[in-house]
């Protein structure tokens, strides 16, 4: 047992951690603090190593070097039920031979605890979630959104202070969805557990968390708050999988100051120019919400494939001269966006991504 | 869509196949139901007749007087209880031992209780016949008993039924503190319920109706099981005894037919989870 | 999920140690015992070394018992694999109507004693009373007498063995029929392909994993179960013609009191049912579809 800080009390630190299975190797090299208290979100495709890595904090999977440390103490070794871990799980694991009462209890009667306690802290718990009433009910009486309350209801009972959620919201039709995370957002600021969160969903993730941790093949990407997230992603990954439609990633030539973009040339301010340096080639990473689309003269000129109205904003497809596409979004209903020749943008709202690396030029482009 | 008539136009056919097997199958239960019913002229004299008139119950009354009838009963319920509780819990446990742990040479160590079930009696019986010769369990019920413990057949069933069981809940009951013991007794067992109870009323019909083994082991009249009861109305063959010894079958029959009947669906159920390869 | 292999022993100990004893144990006596002449009962046991396989291998004894097996199994085959495979196919995918009320009278028999099953056909089979000597009577036939004619007595056994495991092997199949997605077959109707085509293309392929279990058990099971009637009825006879590599066995030990040769039978058999499975597993189960 080695201490690691003093001001760690409730973290998580992974440290060097690697996890295999045989020769498979699903994280390589995985260092990962999550503070005391906050909404941590690991968020990235399938496969992408976040399971994982939620199911190594709780004990189901074993780490196969490197060190994991809570509260301090490395806990490599400890059996997942002495962890003093609450969990909701994906499909909810409600045991259906049980009343709803007896599901949210049976965590405490297993540590034994008064009978009086366990009543107490269970009716509190159903008080906040508007479970009263469901006591004796069996769990497949109750509807999806029900089912889900229970499941946070059992994990609420047991005032761990850690909270581990592995996609508690992905059996939830969208309406019920919204509704679920403010609520699991309010219950967190009333307990505050080190919480940690795995989603696919980034709109799940922009909204729930204090930091979100982007995850490809086993590694982290970014870890960083939402709007650093979204704004100043790290590497042409995280700017690609965040936002929806993605962010628009294209080749660029550097020649004389300027950036060439599907044979637009267009002139390079001072400062990214030094971000650049003597790169010949860049990625061009542009949100379609920062483009404004031009009618006549364009920075990048382009020709409108096709437009999706979705009510509220219209999408365009627009093809550059050199094949490439890009999409354009724009909130004004009465543009007629079939007719314009291009777009512009401001040029804080680029990033530039190394061509090799897919490194954002921000960081150095390393 | 079609009509009813059509699908009986075009179904007649296979219902007549079904039909004929359905009778090929219930017929001899039928017989042997009315001649344990018939009087020795109605035996020999309207043999087809299923209608036994006026049925009689003197096979039973017989039977009963001549034959320490309700001893055997008990004997063969005393066995069959035994070995069905046993089975049941050696089983559950095993497949638990399977389905919650991981450790060396499981596969092997499964694959080979497995192929216990695979290997035919008479290949064991002379050893196991020595060894309760060797533990002085001849002619006693817990020599019939004790190699009939275990199942091979319930060890893969139970652990196939385990296997359905969604792990998060057992991961659930895991992160709640619980042991392996508590997670078997308070969240395996409660979900596999109608699945143990299935498989034991397998385990009892088939020890009931278990002749082989007993056969070798029990020697005394008052000892005997009802299958081996059964056996001595052959000596009479050709002879008179008919009436009496549809009587006694009947008697060996009516607990599996009465559970049957009462738990169709389950034991169905149970035997098509058989099959069901895994 | 745990690796704690001493708690994992512990559930394995009950029904680890009864296979051990009863079951694994005994094959290593059955190969020790084979090597000796006894009686069972003598204090003497003379070691002859391989001297009870090569007199098995040498008396015309061991090809009438093979060719007796043989028999069974086949018979057997159509009886209680063929047919409930056929069977199986009418209930779940054919007729639409009484299924479960067949399912239930099919399965009845499959609920009762081998030995009450014996001692019915016995009765049914008895060639100067019994009632399928009335209904042979009616067209001038004469009964034979089923359990003391050569082959015949095998075929009589086997339609004791049929009767009662009919029913279960077809609840089987039946299994794996309903488990074929009904859309499957529905697309094949709407291509207006005919029960034959629709049996043959796609239930075959996609109940053969059930299939080749049953075929299996049948193989496996049905020698055994052939052994209660053969020693209620015939006791191997007429001649040895309804004995079989199983039943050998007990013979041998039982009957004829030779520890030895009974051993050295269980030997043979044993390595019989390994190859039989093993040739199974490797060639038969390759060619299978499975669903996952």
């Amino acid at each position: 047992m080695s201490n690691v800080e003093n001001n760690n009390e409730y973290s998580i630190i992974f440290s060097g951690v690697k996890k295999a299975y045989g020769k498979t190797v699903v994280i390589e090299n995985l260092n990962l603090e999550i503070k005391k208290g906050e909404r941590l979100i690991l968020l990235g495709p399938s496969g992408c190593g976040k399971t994982t890595t939620l199911r190594m904090i709780a004990g189901f999977e074993e780490i196969t070097s490197g060190d994991l440390f809570m509260d301090g103490e490395q806990v490599n070794d400890l059996p997942p039920g002495e962890r003093n871990i609450a969990m909701v799980f994906q499909s909810y694991a409600l045991f259906p031979h049980m009343t709803v009462w007896e599901n949210i209890t049976f965590g405490l009667q297993l540590q034994k605890l008064p009978k009086d306690e366990i009543a107490k802290r269970a009716k509190e718990a159903m008080e906040i979630l508007h479970l009263e009433g469901y006591e004796n009910k069996k769990t497949h009486e109750l509807s999806g959104g029900q089912k889900q309350r229970v499941a946070l209801c059992r994990a609420l009972v047991k005032q761990s202070p850690y909270f581990l959620l592995d996609e508690p919201l992905s059996n939830l039709d969208a309406k019920l969805r919204q509704k679920a995370r403010t609520e699991l957002v309010k219950l967190h600021e009333m307990f505050k557990p080190t919480m940690v969160y795995v989603t696919h969903d980034q709109i799940e993730a922009m909204t729930v968390a204090h930091r979100i941790a982007v995850m490809n093949q086993g590694r982290i990407q970014q870890i960083d708050t939402p709007y650093n997230i979204y704004h100043h992603p790290a590497n042409t990954f995280v700017a690609g999988f965040i936002g929806s439609p993605a962010m628009n990633i294209l080749e660029a030539q550097v020649l004389n100051k300027c950036l060439v973009i599907g044979q637009s040339a267009v002139k390079l301010p001072q400062s990214l120019r030094e971000q650049i340096a003597a790169r010949e080639k860049v990625y061009f990473g542009l949100r379609p919400e920062a483009c404004t689309p031009a009618f006549g003269d364009a920075m990048i000129k382009g020709k409108v494939d096709f437009v999706e109205n979705t009510g509220n904003l219209q999408t365009a497809t627009l093809r550059l001269a050199d094949g490439a596409s890009l999409y354009v979004q724009d909130s004004h209903q009465d543009a007629h966006l079939e007719e314009c020749t291009g777009v512009d943008f401001a040029w804080e709202n680029v990033c530039l991504f190394d061509a090799e690396t897919g490194v954002n030029l921000e960081l150095g482009g390393k | 869509m079609k009509t009813n008539l059509a699908s009986w136009r075009d179904e007649w056919g296979y219902h007549l196949l079904l039909l004929i097997a359905v009778f090929l199958m219930l017929w001899p239960i039928v017989f042997m139901l009315s001649t344990s019913l018939k009087d020795l002229n109605q035996v020999f004299e309207s043999t087809l007749n299923p209608l036994p008139f006026p049925p009689t119950f003197d096979n039973y009354t017989n039977v009963l007087e001549n034959f320490p009838l309700l001893t055997y009963i008990w004997n063969t319920f005393y066995i069959a209880i035994i070995v069905t509780l046993s089975k049941a819990l050696t089983s559950v446990l095993a497949a638990f031992g399977f389905v919650y742990y991981d450790f060396k040479y499981k596969e092997t160590i499964f694959n080979g209780m497995l192929l216990t079930f695979f290997i035919p009696i008479t290949v064991l019986i002379m050893p196991n016949y020595l060894l309760m010769a060797k533990l002085g369990l001849l002619d006693t019920p817990y020599g019939v008993m004790l190699p009939s413990l275990v199942d091979g057949m319930g060890v893969f069933l139970m652990r196939q039924t385990m296997r359905g069981i969604p792990k998060p809940l057992l991961e659930a009951a895991i992160l709640d503190g619980a042991t392996p013991w508590q997670i078997l007794r308070k969240v395996v067992l409660p979900l596999i319920k109608p699945s143990v109870l299935a498989i034991s009323i397998l385990f009892f019909i088939n020890s009931w109706n278990e002749y082989f083994w007993p056969l070798l082991i029990l020697q005394d009249k008052s000892n005997l099981t009802l299958p081996l009861a059964l056996q001595m109305f052959i000596s009479a063959e050709g002879g008179s005894e008919w009436g009496v010894a549809m009587a006694v079958a009947t008697l060996t029959s009516l607990p599996p037919l009465v559970l049957y009947g009462f738990c169709q669906k389950f034991i169905i159920n149970t035997f098509m989870q058989a099959g069901v390869k895994g | 999920m745990s690796k704690n292999s001493f708690q994992a022993a512990l559930y394995l100990l009950p029904a680890g140690l009864l296979f051990l004893v009863f079951f694994y144990w005994p094959l290593l006596q059955n190969a020790y015992l084979s090597l000796f002449s006894w009686n069972m009962v003598s204090p003497n046991m003379k070691f002859v070394g391989a001297e009870n396989f090569s007199v098995i291998f040498a008396s015309p004894e061991l090809w009438k018992i093979l060719l007796n097996t043989v028999l069974f199994v086949v018979i057997m085959l159509v009886l209680n694999f063929v047919l409930p495979y056929i069977y199986s196919f009418i209930l779940g995918h054919v007729v639409t109507r009484w299924s479960s009320f067949y399912r239930s009278a099919l399965f009845l028999p499959s609920t009762l004693s081998l030995a009450v099953a014996s001692i019915l056909f016995l009765w049914i089979y008895n060639p100067l009373a019994g009632p399928l000597q009335i209904i042979l009577s009616w067209f001038s036939l004469e009964s034979p007498r089923w359990f003391k004619e050569d082959y015949l007595v095998i075929f009589a056994i086997c339609t004791i063995i049929g009767w009662k495991v009919f029913g279960y092997n077809m609840i089987v199949m039946l299994a794996a029929m309903v488990a074929v997605p009904k859309e499957l077959i529905e697309a094949a109707k709407l291509e207006n392909a005919s029960n034959w085509t629709i049996f043959r293309k796609i239930i075959l392929p996609m109940t053969s994993s059930t299939a080749i279990y049953v075929f299996t058990i049948t193989v496996v099971f049905g020698l055994q179960y052939v052994l209660v009637p053969v020693n209620m009825l015939t006791q191997g006879g007429p001649d040895q013609g309804s004995s079989n590599l199983v039943y050998i066995i007990y013979q041998y030990a039982f009957t004829f009191f030779q520890t030895g040769r009974s051993a050295a039978y269980a030997v043979i058999t044993m390595v019989c049912y390994l190859l039989f499975l093993f040739v199974k597993n490797k060639y038969l189960e390759k060619k299978v579809y499975y669903e996952n």
